[in-house]
C-alpha cells in the first residue's frame, strides 16, 4: 500500500471514439488484476477514511483496496457486497468524482484512488471466478412486499433476502431494473448487468412480477395485508421544464422519455413514441448526468449536431466530470453560461449569463446578462432538468403521512412512514438523486425491516 | 482501591549510600567517622530542605560497638555477660516498651538495661522534631543456656511478636535488636547525625562496618522509622516487582519449614513484610527472614538478586545450574538496586542485572574497604590506594568477616556453584516442554471451528483486529506500528464492545525508576516459565528441582499437549505431583456468582483431588455459553488461592480466546496465569490465510510469527516497568485499572491501582449479554465479522475524538465556532465530559477578563520533533507560537543554529533520551529546558528513525551522519532514579541558568508520589500529559493502553503537591487532547497553569489523521521529510493564529460567564465543576479527579532553586569571563576539586556558548588544572576551547553532552585495574575529546555522536546507541558492547581474546586492522595514540607505540555492519 508517490492514477482504458459511438455498449472497460492492484496499491489507509464516511453506504473501501492489493479477491469481494446491493453497478454509475473519490485523502495532491474502477474489477472478477452474493435461503424471517425495482427496491430486496426475509417484488415495467434499466444509457451501464442481479435474487427466493402497476393491477391495501412489510420505491419519474414560452412545442422533450424509449428499442421492447434524432441538430439544456447522458445518446442515435446548453460555467455542473471530459470526446459541443428563454420551431432562444459573489449557501447565482439574447438554432430540443416525484394515487389514498409539498413523511432513519409496516425510499422521497443514495435507503430499510420483524 | 486519597502522600524513595568495612575486622572508631564522612559527602544524593537540617532520613548500621556498649552498661550498674544484644527502638506512646519487654520476657530474654539514648534536639530541622519518638535501647540476655544461634533466633521471633502487637502504631518501630548490629538513624542529616547522636562521639564507639544511607523520598512527609539502612540492607534504587515479589513471599510463606523455629513460632512471626514499609524495607524483611531461618548470606542474597542467566551464554555452566535451580522457588526482587547487606558476620554489596545503580569500590593498603555511590567520599592519599574499581552489571562483592577476605564475584560465584550439585538435580529432575515436542505449530486439529467466526466476534476479532493487529503479525513476527495518538473513549465511557482487557492501563516506569531496553539489552530479559510447585525455600535439596519449563508462557497445542499428558494417568508421562483438571470459565446467567462457583471447583479440586495444573479453559463458548471473562477469572481465583493459602502448588494456564495481542496477555500474566494457550490467535491466523495457498511450512511459519509477536511485546510491556523476567512479572498487578467498581477491584485485583470506580459484575454482564447476542444471534452473510473502528475510524464503530467530520473541519473550516459546537457536542466520551460548570458567581462583563494576550502566554506547542514533522510544519507553528507571545517547542531532534534569536526560534528545548542536537548553544537558546522523561503515546518506550529516513537535514540537526539509524533508548540514561534526575536538573540550571527546567511526565495512577519528587529534585516545572498524545510511531498497544487520561494524572499531581506542599515552588501544565476553551478551563480548574497542544496544531495545518506518520508518506507534507510531499504541504501561520485567537476568546468567554476575570483565578478550583446530572455518569466516582484539598493552587516562586548553590563555579566563572568576553587572552587556572563539586565546567560552556553558540574558542583559550576526584557530570556540556586536566578521577556522567573542548583524566594508578570514571560518561556527547588514563564504568560512550575518546577499559554496554565519534579503549570491555550503535568507530585492544564475546552482534562488526586495506585506519589510530600519550604519559599506551607492530594485531575495529564511509578524520576534535 501507500505507492501513490511511486504509481499515478491510472483510469480504466475506454474503447475509441469512433468505436464507441457506434453502439451502446459501456465505453470503460474493466481492470485486468494487475491494473487494479497497482491502483489499490496506491491507497495511504488513512486513519480517518474520508471515502468511507462519504460513500452514503459507507463501503468500507480501504479494506477491500487493501485485500486487492493483497490478492485475496475472495475476502474483498466479501467486503464489498457486505455493505452494497450491487457493487458493480455502482461501481459503473456512482459520480465518484463527488463522492468517495473526492473525498479521498489523495485527490487534492496526488489524484484520489480510483475507487469506483476497482468496486467494479472486485465484483465482475469474483463474479468469473464463481463467487457469488450470499443469501440466507434456510430461516423465514418474514414476508415482504417490494414496490418498484429500481436500486432502492433491488438494495432493501438484497438485504432482505440475506436476512432470510421472503420477498416479492412488484414492477410495472416489462422489466425490473427502474431507472438502472431504462434511465441509464447502455454505454454506461450494460443491462445484462442489471438483470443478472435481479437473477440472484430469483434464485435466492424472490417473487418477481412484472407488469403488474400497484393501484391498479393490484390493490395497495391487498399488500399491507399480505405482508408484514411494504417498501415502495417507485424513483421520481416526472420530467421538469423550464417554464419557458414554446415548451409544449413538439420539438421539445422530456430527458427520461428519451432515453427510456432508446433504452427500450434497445432491448426490443415494443416503443411508442420514439423520438428520433437521427441527422438532426439536438440541444440538451441542463448540466447534470442525466443531460450527459442525453447528449451522448444524441452522439449514437447519429445526431448532425449535439449541444449541451448550462447555466452556469464548467466548473460548477453538477454531474460527474468524467461524463463530461466522455461526452467531449464524443463530439458534444457545450454552451456554458447560457439561460433558455424560449422556444420556437427553428430553436431555443438564449440569454448569456454571469456568475456573481458567492451567497450565504457557497453557490454563485446566476444574473442574466442584458441584451444578450440569442437564437440557438436546434430541431430537437431536450429538457435534462432534473425530477419531481410524482406520487401515485395509491400512497395518496393509503394513508400515510405527507408534507405540504405532498411528499411522504419518513424517519430519515429506518425509512418507516407514519405507518408501521411501510417503508419508503429512494428517489420516491428525495426527488431525483443518485442511485448509490437510493441503496442506501434501501439498506436502511431492510435494516429496520429485519429488527421490526425480530420482535 | 477507586478512593485514591492516600495516594496522593505515597511515596518512593531512592539515595545514595555505602559502605565501609575493616578488612580483618578490627574495631576503630575512624571507622565510623569514615562511614559519617561519607555519608555526609553525599548529601546531593538526597532531600535537602533549606535549613540544611531537614531531609528525609538517614543512618548507619554499625557493627555491635561492643567496647561502647560494655562500658555504657557498666556505668549503668550492668556487667554485659558475653552474649547480649541491643534493641534500638523508636516509641510514641507509653507502654510500648513495657510491651516489649514483656515479649522478652515470654521468649527467654531477660532485659539488663533500658537506656534513652542521649540526644541533642539541636540537630534536627522543626518537621523532624515535631514527630521525634522517644529513642530506646534496650539490653538483653539469654535468660538460660542458649546456643549463640537460637539467641538470635529469639532476638527475631521477639521483635516481630512485638511489631505485631503495636502494629496499630505505624510509628512504634525498632530499627533493631541485634546481637551483631545497632542501627542509628532517623530524621536528620549526614552533618548532623553525630551532634544528634551522642553516643557516636565517643571514642570508645568503635566498629568494624557501618552501612550507612542517605535517602532522597519524593514527598515531604518523612518519618523517622523509613529511615535506612534496615536490619540488613540498606538499598538504592526501587524495586520495580516489588508488588509481584510481596504476592509471592505470602505465597512462599505457605510451605515454609524452617530449622530454627518450630511451626508454632514460624505462625507467630508471620507475616514476614511489614505494612506500609517501602520496597526496600520489604526486601529487608524477606532477605532478614531468610538469615534468621539459617540460609546463607550469599546465597540468599544472589536468589533475591540474581544475575541475569537465562540468556547469558558466556555464563559458567555450574553457576547457571545454581540460578536455575533457585528460579524454581526465588523470583528476582527486579530493578534498579545497588545493594548493601550484612549478617553480621559477613558484609556486602551487590548490583542489579542491568546495572542501573552506581556502586564503586576502593581497597586501601591500610586493610579498609570503601563501597559508595560515588568516589570520593572519603579522603584517601593516593599512594594508600590498593584498588579503586566499580560492581558491573549483576555483580556482587562481599567480605567474610571472621576470614577477613574480600570476596570478588568470582570468588562468590566459586561458592555458589560448588557448594552442591546442582546441575545433577537439574539434569534429574527439571523437564522441558520443548524436548517431547517434534515440531511447534504444526497441529492445528485445535484451530479449527465451524462457528469460528461467531466466537471470533465474540472475542471482538473484527477485520480491522485481523488486519492490523493479527495479520501484522504474523507477517513481521513483531507488533505492528501505528502513530498519532488514541482518540477514543475509555473502554468504561464505550458505547460499543470492548475487550474485558481495555479497563486495564499498563504501568510504567518514570524518573524513580528506569524502563529497559528490550531489544538492545535482551540479555538481561527472560520469559522462562515454571509448572510446579513453590518449594521450601529455607532447604535445598535434589527433588526441588522438580519443574517442568517452557522458554515462553505463550503455549501452542503440542506443548499444551505434552503439560497435560503429565497429569494423564494413561500416558507414559503421568506424574501425579503435576495433575491437572480443566475447568470452563463459561456461564449461563449471574455472572459473580459463576465466578465464585467456579472458584470454589477449583479449589476443592487443588485440596481433595491435589491437582496442581488448573487449566482455565474458554472454548465451551457456544450459542447458549457466555464467558466469564478471563482476567477476571484469572484475578479471582489466584487472589482466593493466596488468601485460602493454597496457592503454592498451583500454575495456572488460560486456554482463552482473548488474547491476541501483547497487552491482554500481559494482563492474564500480571494477574496470575503462568502460560496462556491463545488458540483464537492461531486459528485467526489460519482463516485469514487460508485462500492464500500458503505452504505449510509458511503457515507455520505465520502462526508461530504471532506467538514470537507476543513474546517480544510481552518482554516490551514489562521492560516498560523495568522488570526483566516474566516471573518477577506475573503477578504483579502493573495495571491501572479504570472504571471497574470497588467489589470487583476487592474480588479480583486487589493490588492493582483502580479509578473511576464504576462498573459492576451487572454492567459487565449486560455488557457481555449484549457481545453474545450480537456475536451468536445477529448474523452477518456476505463478510461474517465486525469492520472494527477501535484503531482507526470506521462508520457505527467506535468514538474517534479526531474523526473525519472533526478532523474535516479542523483542516477546512472557517467557522470555528461551529467546529467548537460540534466537538462538544460529542457526549460524555473523556472524562471531562461528565463535568459542567457550577460557579459561585454571576457573570461578569467579558471586558472585564483578562485579555486574549495574557491567556496566550499560557498556551505550548506540544513537543513535535523537526524530523518527525517537515520543517514547513515546524517553522509555522514556532511562528505562530512566538506570534502570539505562547512557546513552541524543537521536540527531540535538535534545531537549526539559524533559528536562534529569531522568529522561528522554539523557547522550548526538549531533552529527551536520545539528547540528539543537545549542544551548549542549543541548551542556550531556549527559556525552558523540557526534560522529557515520557511521552504520552508511549511511555516507557524508546524510539527509532530508520537511516532512511535520516536525510542530510536531520543529521546536520542530530549531529550524525546521513542514513545512520537513530535509536532513543527507553530511559535517559542519567535518570535511573530520582537523585539522578536531580542531578540533570542541576545540569540543566548551570548550562542555562535562566530557563525554566520542566519535566515532562505521563498521567498514571501514582504520578501525584513522582510529581512531587521532581518538585524535590529542583523542576520548575512538571507537565502531566495525556496518554492520548501522539507519536510520529509507537507499538500500536502501547497508544491503545499505557498511561491514563490527563484529568486523572493532573488532579493526583496537583494535589499531591498540595499534600506535600510543594505545590508553590512549581508550574504545573497540562497536555492531551485539548482543543476547546472548555477543555482548557476544566484543565485550569484541575490544577493546570498552563496548557499545550499537539495533534490540533497539526490539523490545522493540513493534517488528515491519515495515521501513516511512521511511513514517512504523510501525503499533506506534515509529517514527512520527503521533498516531493513537502510541496503539498498547504499550512499557514495565519490559521494556527486564527485558531489561538479563537481559544483565547472562548475562554475569555466561559471565564466572563462564570464571573471569574482570570484564569489564574480558577486554577486549582475543581469545586468550580461538578458531575453532569446523568444516568450513566451516576456509575463512576468522580471523587479523585474533583478533590480539592487545601493549600495554594499556582506556583508562587520564578524558580525553584537547588539547595546546592555551586558556589565554587561561580567562584570560576568570575576568574574566566575576562577570557570569554575577550578569548584573545587565554587563561589557565589551577584548582582542587571534590566530589561536592558538581558539574564543573558546564557554567562556564554556558557561558561561552550564549556568546560565540557551539562554535565556541579556539583551542586551550580556557584550561583548568584540577586535583582531586570530581563530582557528577564532570565536563558536562564542554564547549570548545575549554580544556580540562583532572589529576584524580571522575564520578558519573563525565563529559555528557560535551561538545567540544577536552577533558584529560590522570589518575595516579593508571591502567585498567583501576577506575579514573563512573557511569554513563560521554551520554550525547557531539564532540570534543574525552581521555581517561583508567577504566570508565557501565555505558561508556552511550549515544555519543562525536566525541573522540580513549580510555583503558570499560564495564557493561560500552558504546550503547553510538551514532558517531570514535572510541579506543586499551583494555578490557564489559558485556553487551556496541548494542544499538549505528554509527562512529571502536577501537579495542584484546589481548585476551575475550572481545568477541562482549559483542553485541546485531548491528556491528569487528575486523582486524594489520592488513594493507587497513592502513588508514592504523594510522589513524596510531596518531590517536600519539597524542594520548602526550596528554596522559599513559605506561600502557607507551608500551603498544613501542610494540606496535606486534600489539597492532591485538587489536579489533568495531564499526556497524552497514557503514561504508567510515568518519576518519584526525582533525576532528580539538
Amino acid at each position: 500500500m501507500l505507492k501513490f508517490t511511486e504509481i499515478d492514477r491510472a483510469n480504466p482504458s475506454k474503447r475509441g471514439v469512433m468505436e464507441r459511438i457506434k453502439d451502446f455498449r459501456e465505453v470503460y472497460e474493466v481492470y485486468e488484476e494487475d491494473q487494479a492492484i497497482d491502483q489499490a496499491e496506491r491507497c495511504m489507509q488513512c486513519g480517518d477514511p474520508y471515502c468511507h464516511t462519504k460513500c452514503p453506504l459507507h463501503n468500507i473501501i480501504p479494506a477491500w483496496l487493501k485485500q486487492v492489493a493483497n490478492k485475496d479477491l475472495e475476502l474483498a469481494f466479501n467486503i464489498s457486497n457486505e455493505t452494497s446491493p450491487f457493487p458493480e453497478i455502482l461501481g459503473r454509475i456512482c459520480p465518484q468524482d463527488v463522492l468517495c473519490e473526492g473525498d479521498c485523502s489523495l485527490n487534492e495532491t496526488h489524484g484520489a484512488i480510483s475507487i469506483g474502477s476497482i468496486e467494479t474489477h472486485i465484483t465482475e472478477s469474483g463474479f468469473t471466478k464463481g463467487l457469488k452474493p450470499k443469501f440466507n435461503t434456510n430461516s423465514t424471517k418474514g414476508k415482504v412486499a417490494v414496490v418498484g425495482s429500481g436500486p432502492a427496491g433491488m438494495s432493501v430486496a438484497y438485504f432482505l433476502l440475506r436476512e432470510g426475509v421472503e420477498v416479492h417484488m412488484f414492477e410495472r415495467a416489462n422489466k425490473a431494473g427502474g431507472l438502472l434499466t431504462y434511465g441509464i444509457p447502455g454505454f454506461k451501464l450494460e443491462k445484462q448487468r442489471v438483470q443478472r442481479r435481479i437473477d440472484f435474487m430469483i434464485d435466492a427466493g424472490m417473487k418477481l412480477t412484472l407488469n403488474c402497476e400497484v393501484g391498479k393491477d393490484i390493490s395497495f391495501e391487498s399488500l399491507e395485508n399480505d405482508y408484514d412489510s411494504v417498501f415502495i420505491g417507485i424513483g421520481a419519474t416526472k420530467g421538469k421544464f423550464a417554464g419557458i414560452n414554446g415548451e409544449d412545442g413538439n420539438n421539445v422533450h422530456l430527458a427520461m422519455d428519451f432515453l427510456t424509449a432508446v433504452q427500450k428499442r434497445e432491448l426490443d421492447e415494443e416503443v411508442e413514441n420514439f423520438i428520433d434524432v437521427k441527422a438532426k441538430k439536438v440541444v440538451v439544456v441542463g448540466g447534470g448526468d442525466t443531460a450527459m447522458d442525453c447528449v451522448r445518446t444524441s452522439v449514437r442515435e447519429g445526431a448532425s449536431s449535439v449541444k449541451c446548453l448550462y447555466r452556469r460555467d464548467e466548473a460548477n455542473m453538477p454531474g460527474s466530470k468524467k461524463e463530461v471530459v466522455n461526452s467531449k470526446e464524443e463530439g458534444v459541443e457545450f454552451v456554458f453560461n447560457v439561460s433558455p428563454v424560449s422556444i420556437e420551431a427553428s430553436g431555443i432562444n438564449l440569454q448569456k449569463t454571469t456568475l456573481s459573489e458567492a451567497d450565504e449557501s457557497g453557490r454563485q447565482r446566476v444574473s442574466i446578462i442584458d441584451g444578450s439574447d440569442y437564437l440557438e438554432e436546434a430541431d430537437v430540443i431536450i429538457m435534462a432538468l432534473g425530477f419531481d416525484q410524482e406520487l401515485p394515487q395509491f400512497i395518496k389514498d393509503s394513508g400515510v403521512e405527507l408534507d405540504k409539498w405532498g411528499g411522504v413523511i419518513i424517519n430519515l432513519d429506518t425509512k418507516q412512514t407514519s405507518k408501521n409496516k411501510v417503508y419508503c425510499g429512494g428517489d420516491a422521497v428525495r426527488g431525483a438523486d443518485l442511485a448509490v443514495t437510493a441503496a442506501a435507503d434501501g439498506k436502511a430499510a431492510a435494516k429496520a425491516i429485519v429488527a421490526s420483524l425480530n420482535i | 482501591m477507586g478512593c485514591n486519597l492516600d495516594k496522593l502522600t505515597s511515596f518512593k524513595d531512592n539515595c545514595g549510600f555505602g559502605l565501609v568495612a575493616h578488612l580483618k575486622n578490627k574495631p576503630s572508631h575512624q571507622n565510623l567517622e569514615d562511614a559519617i564522612e561519607s555519608l555526609s559527602r553525599m548529601m546531593h544524593r538526597g532531600a535537602v530542605a533549606a535549613d540544611g537540617k531537614s531531609g528525609d532520613g538517614s543512618g548507619l548500621l554499625l557493627s555491635m560497638p561492643d567496647e561502647f556498649m560494655r562500658k555504657t552498661a557498666n556505668e549503668l550498674g550492668v556487667d554485659l555477660p558475653e552474649t547480649y544484644a541491643v534493641a534500638m527502638i523508636f516509641s510514641t506512646e507509653d507502654g510500648e516498651i513495657d510491651t516489649f519487654k514483656k515479649h522478652c520476657a515470654n521468649n527467654n530474654l531477660k532485659v539488663v538495661l533500658t537506656r534513652e539514648v542521649p540526644l541533642d534536639t539541636n540537630a534536627l530541622g522543626k518537621q523532624a522534631l515535631e514527630i521525634l519518638p522517644n529513642i530506646v535501647q534496650v539490653f538483653v540476655i539469654p535468660q538460660c543456656l542458649v546456643s549463640h544461634e537460637r539467641f538470635d533466633a529469639l532476638l527475631y521471633l521477639t521483635r516481630k511478636e512485638c511489631e505485631h502487637e503495636l502494629k496499630s502504631n505505624p510509628d512504634f518501630y525498632i530499627p533493631t535488636f541485634s546481637s551483631k548490629v545497632i542501627a542509628y538513624k532517623g530524621l536528620v542529616m549526614p552533618t548532623t547525625i553525630k551532634q544528634f547522636y551522642k553516643d557516636l562521639n565517643d571514642e570508645d564507639f568503635k566498629i568494624t562496618f557501618s552501612l550507612f544511607h542517605q535517602r532522597f523520598s519524593t514527598n515531604t512527609l518523612p518519618r523517622w522509622r523509613l529511615a535506612q539502612p534496615f536490619r540488613g540492607v540498606a538499598h538504592n534504587g526501587e524495586i520495580n516487582s516489588i508488588d509481584a515479589n510481596r504476592f509471592n513471599v505470602n505465597v512462599k510463606m505457605e510451605t515454609i519449614d524452617s530449622d530454627v523455629f518450630s511451626d508454632e513460632e514460624l505462625q507467630r512471626i508471620f507475616p514476614i513484610l511489614q505494612d506500609g514499609g517501602s520496597d526496600s524495607a520489604s526486601l529487608d524483611n524477606m532477605f532478614e527472614f531468610l538469615i534468621a531461618n539459617g540460609m546463607d548470606f550469599f546465597k540468599a542474597a544472589r536468589s533475591l538478586v540474581p544475575a541475569p542467566w537465562q540468556n547469558s551464554p558466556h555464563m559458567d555452566a555450574d553457576l547457571r545450574a545454581f540460578y536455575e535451580y533457585s528460579s524454581t522457588c526465588f523470583e528476582a526482587w527486579d530493578g534498579p538496586a545497588a545493594v548493601s547487606l550484612t549478617d553480621g558476620k559477613h558484609i556486602g554489596c551487590l548490583i542489579d542485572r542491568n546495572g542501573l545503580r552506581p556502586s564503586k569500590y576502593l581497597i586501601t593498603k591500610d586493610d579498609r574497604l570503601f563501597v559508595t555511590s560515588e568516589y570520593g567520599t572519603v579522603h584517601v592519599d593516593d599512594d594508600n590506594v590498593l584498588e579503586r574499581g566499580r560492581l558491573q552489571s549483576g555483580e556482587m562483592i562481599g567480605l567474610d568477616l571472621n576470614y577477613g577476605k574480600v570476596l570478588k564475584e568470582d570468588d562468590i560465584n566459586n561458592y555458589l556453584k560448588s557448594s552442591q550439585n546442582y546441575s545433577k538435580w537439574l539434569a534429574n529432575d527439571m523437564e522441558y516442554l520443548q524436548e517431547h515436542v517434534e515440531a511447534t505449530f504444526a497441529d492445528h486439529s485445535e484451530y479449527s471451528f465451524t462457528d469460528l467466526e461467531k466466537k471470533q466476534r465474540y472475542f471482538n476479532i473484527s477485520y480491522e483486529v485481523l488486519d492490523q493487529m493479527i495479520e501484522p503479525m504474523a507477517k513481521d513476527a513483531k507488533e505492528p506500528t501505528g502513530s498519532m495518538g488514541d482518540d477514543t473513549p475509555l473502554a468504561c465511557f464505550s458505547t460499543k464492545h470492548r475487550n474485558f482487557t481495555d479497563f486495564f492501563r499498563q504501568k510504567f516506569a518514570q524518573v524513580t525508576n528506569p524502563p529497559i531496553d528490550p531489544y538492545r539489552e535482551k540479555i538481561v530479559m527472560s520469559l522462562n516459565t515454571g509448572f510446579g510447585h513453590i518449594h521450601n525455600v529455607l532447604k535445598e535439596q535434589d527433588s526441588f528441582a522438580k519443574r517442568i519449563k517452557a522458554t515462553s508462557p505463550i503455549l501452542m497445542k503440542e506443548k499444551m499437549d505434552v503439560l497435560v499428558s503429565y497429569g494423564d494417568e494413561n500416558h507414559d508421562r503421568y506424574d501425579s505431583y503435576y495433575k491437572n483438571k480443566t475447568f470452563s470459565t463459561s456461564f449461563k446467567t449471574n455472572l459473580k456468582v459463576s465466578l465464585e462457583s467456579l472458584y470454589q471447583d477449583v479449589k476443592n479440586s487443588i485440596v481433595n483431588d491435589k491437582i496442581s495444573i488448573v487449566l482455565l479453559d474458554d472454548r465451551s463458548l457456544s450459542s447458549s455459553e457466555k464467558l466469564i471473562p478471563m482476567p477476571l477469572a484469572i484475578g479471582y481465583i489466584n487472589q482466593h488461592l493466596k488468601s485460602d493459602n493454597v496457592r503454592q502448588s498451583v500454575s495456572i494456564v488460560a486456554v482463552t480466546g482473548e488474547v491476541y495481542d501483547p497487552h491482554s496477555a500481559a494482563v492474564l500474566i500480571a494477574f496470575g496465569a503462568t502460560a496462556i494457550y491463545p488458540y483464537m490467535m492461531y486459528s485467526s491466523v489460519i482463516s485469514h490465510n487460508e485462500r492464500k495457498n500458503l505452504s505449510e511450512k509458511a503457515l507455520i511459519k505465520k502462526i508461530k510469527n504471532t506467538q514470537i509477536s507476543i513474546n517480544g511485546g510481552l518482554m516490551k510491556i514489562m521492560s516498560k516497568m523495568g522488570i526483566a523476567t516474566v516471573a518477577s512479572y506475573r503477578n504483579s498487578s502493573l495495571f491501572d485499572v479504570i472504571g471497574l467498581s470497588d467489589e470487583i477491584i476487592s474480588d479480583c485485583f486487589e493490588k492493582a491501582n483502580s479509578d473511576l470506580a464504576g462498573l459492576c459484575y451487572e454492567d459487565i454482564e449486560k455488557r457481555i449479554e449484549l457481545s453474545h447476542f450480537d456475536a451468536f444471534v445477529n448474523d452477518k452473510t456476505m463478510f461474517p465479522l465486525e469492520m472494527g473502528g477501535i484503531y482507526k475510524y470506521i462508520d457505527g464503530g467506535e468514538y474517534h475524538d479526531f474523526g473525519p467530520a472533526i478532523t474535516k473541519a479542523i483542516n477546512h473550516t472557517k467557522d470555528l465556532k461551529g467546529l467548537k459546537t460540534l466537538i462538544e457536542g460529542r457526549d460524555k466520551k473523556f472524562i471531562r465530559d461528565f463535568f459542567d460548570f457550577k460557579s459561585d458567581k454571576k457573570e461578569i462583563s467579558i471586558d472585564n477578563v483578562e485579555s486574549k494576550n495574557e491567556i496566550f502566554k499560557r498556551f505550548a506547542a506540544a513537543a513535535m520533533s523537526c524530523g518527525s514533522i517537515s520543517v514547513e510544519a515546524h517553522e509555522a507553528i514556532a511562528i505562530a507560537m512566538n506570534t502570539i507571545g505562547g512557546s513552541s517547542n524543537s521536540g527531540e531532534g535538535g534545531e537549526d543554529a539559524a533559528r536562534f534569536g529569531t522568529l522561528k526560534n522554539s523557547k522550548i528545548k526538549q531533552v529527551a533520551s536520545g539528547r540528539f542536537g543537545v549542544t551548549p548553544a542549543y541548551l542556550r537558546s531556549a527559556d525552558e529546558l523540557q526534560i522529557k522523561v515520557a511521552q504520552g503515546a508511549k511511555p516507557g518506550e524508546g524510539g527509532q528513525l530508520p537511516g532512511s529516513k535520516v536525510n542530510a537535514m536531520i543529521a546536520t540537526l542530530r549531529h550524525t551522519t546521513e542514513g545512520v539509524t537513530l535509536i532513543s533508548p527507553p530511559p535517559h540514561h542519567d535518570i535511573y532514579s530520582i537523585e539522578d534526575l536531580a542531578q540533570l536538573i542541576f545540569d540543566l540550571k548551570q548550562v542555562n541558568p535562566k530557563a525554566t527546567v520542566t519535566v515532562k511526565l505521563v498521567s498514571t495512577i501514582g504520578v501525584g508520589t513522582i510529581a512531587a519528587g521532581v518538585a524535590k529534585a529542583y523542576a520548575d516545572k512538571i507537565i502531566i500529559s495525556g496518554a492520548d498524545g501522539g507519536t510520529g510511531a509507537a507499538p500500536l498497544t502501547s497508544i491503545k493502553h499505557t498511561g491514563n487520561a490527563w484529568e486523572l494524572g493532573l488532579a493526583e499531581a496537583h494535589n499531591s503537591l498540595k499534600a506535600n506542599h510543594l505545590r508553590e515552588m512549581v508550574h504545573v501544565q497540562a497536555d492531551g487532547g485539548l482543543k476547546t476553551g472548555i477543555d482548557v478551563v476544566k484543565a485550569a480548574m484541575l490544577g493546570a497553569e498552563s496548557y499545550a497542544f499537539g495533534t490540533p496544531l497539526l490539523t490545522i495545518l493540513g493534517c488528515k489523521i491519515l495515521r501513516i506518520c511512521h511511513t514517512n508518506k504523510c501525503s499533506v507534507g506534515v509529517a514527512t521529510q520527503n521533498e516531493e510531499l513537502r510541496e503539498k504541504f498547504s499550512g499557514t501561520v495565519e490559521r494556527l493564529i486564527e485558531y489561538f485567537d479563537f481559544l483565547a476568546q472562548d475562554v475569555r468567554e466561559i471565564l466572563a460567564s462564570l464571573g471569574y476575570s482570570s484564569l489564574d483565578e480558577i486554577i486549582g478550583r475543581s469545586d468550580l465543576l461538578e458531575v453532569i446530572d446523568d444516568e450513566f455518569a451516576k456509575k463512576f466516582d468522580f471523587q479523585n479527579v474533583l478533590r480539592r484539598i487545601d493549600g495554594i493552587d499556582t506556583c508562587q516562586v520564578k524558580s525553584n532553586d537547588p539547595y546546592d548553590k555551586n558556589e565554587e563555579s561561580h567562584e570560576l566563572l568570575k576568574k574566566v569571563m575576562g577570557t570569554i568576553d575577550d578569548p584573545s587572552k587565554p587563561i589557565t587556572i589551577n584548582a582542587e576539586i571534590g566530589n561536592l563539586n558538581r558539574s564543573f565546567g558546564a557554567l562556564t560552556s554556558g557561558e561561552i556558548a550564549a556568546r560565540y553558540g557551539d562554535a565556541g574558542l579556539a583551542p586551550d583559550t580556557i584550561n583548568f588544572n584540577l586535583k582531586g576526584v570530581a563530582g557528577q557530570s564532570f565536563g558536562a556540556f564542554l564547549s570548545k576551547g575549554v580544556s580540562i586536566y583532572l589529576d584524580g578521577a571522575g564520578n558519573d556522567y563525565v563529559g555528557k553532552g560535551m561538545s567540544g573542548g577536552k577533558i584529560i583524566i590522570n589518575p595516579a594508578q593508571q591502567g585498567e585495574e583501576f577506575s579514573g570514571a563512573g557511569n554513563t560518561c560521554l551520554y550525547g556527547a557531539t564532540g570534543g575529546k574525552l581521555y581517561v588514563r583508567a577504566n570508565v564504568g557501565e555505558r561508556f560512550a552511550v549515544r555519543n555522536s562525536g566525541c573522540i575518546t580513549i580510555v583503558e577499559g570499560t564495564g557493561d554496554n560500552a558504546c550503547e546507541y553510538m551514532t558517531g565519534g570514535i572510541m579506543v579503549t586499551l583494555g578490557r570491555t564489559g558485556i553487551n558492547f556496541g548494542a544499538g550503535m549505528t554509527g562512529g568507530l571502536a577501537f579495542v585492544y584484546d589481548k585476551d581474546r575475550e572481545f568477541i564475546d562482549n559483542m553485541n552482534q546485531e548491528l556491528i562488526e569487528h575486523v582486524r586492522i594489520d592488513t594493507d586495506d587497513e592502513e588508514t585506519e592504523r594510522i589513524y589510530l596510531k596518531k590517536l595514540l600519539k597524542d594520548y600519550i602526550v596528554e596522559t604519559k599513559s605506561e600502557k599506551a607507551q608500551f603498544i607505540m613501542d610494540n606496535f607492530r606486534a600489539e597492532i594485531r591485538n587489536f579489533w575495529m568495531v564499526k556497524p555492519k552497514n557503514m561504508t564511509v567510515l568518519p576518519l578524520n584526525p582533525f576532528e576534535g580539538e
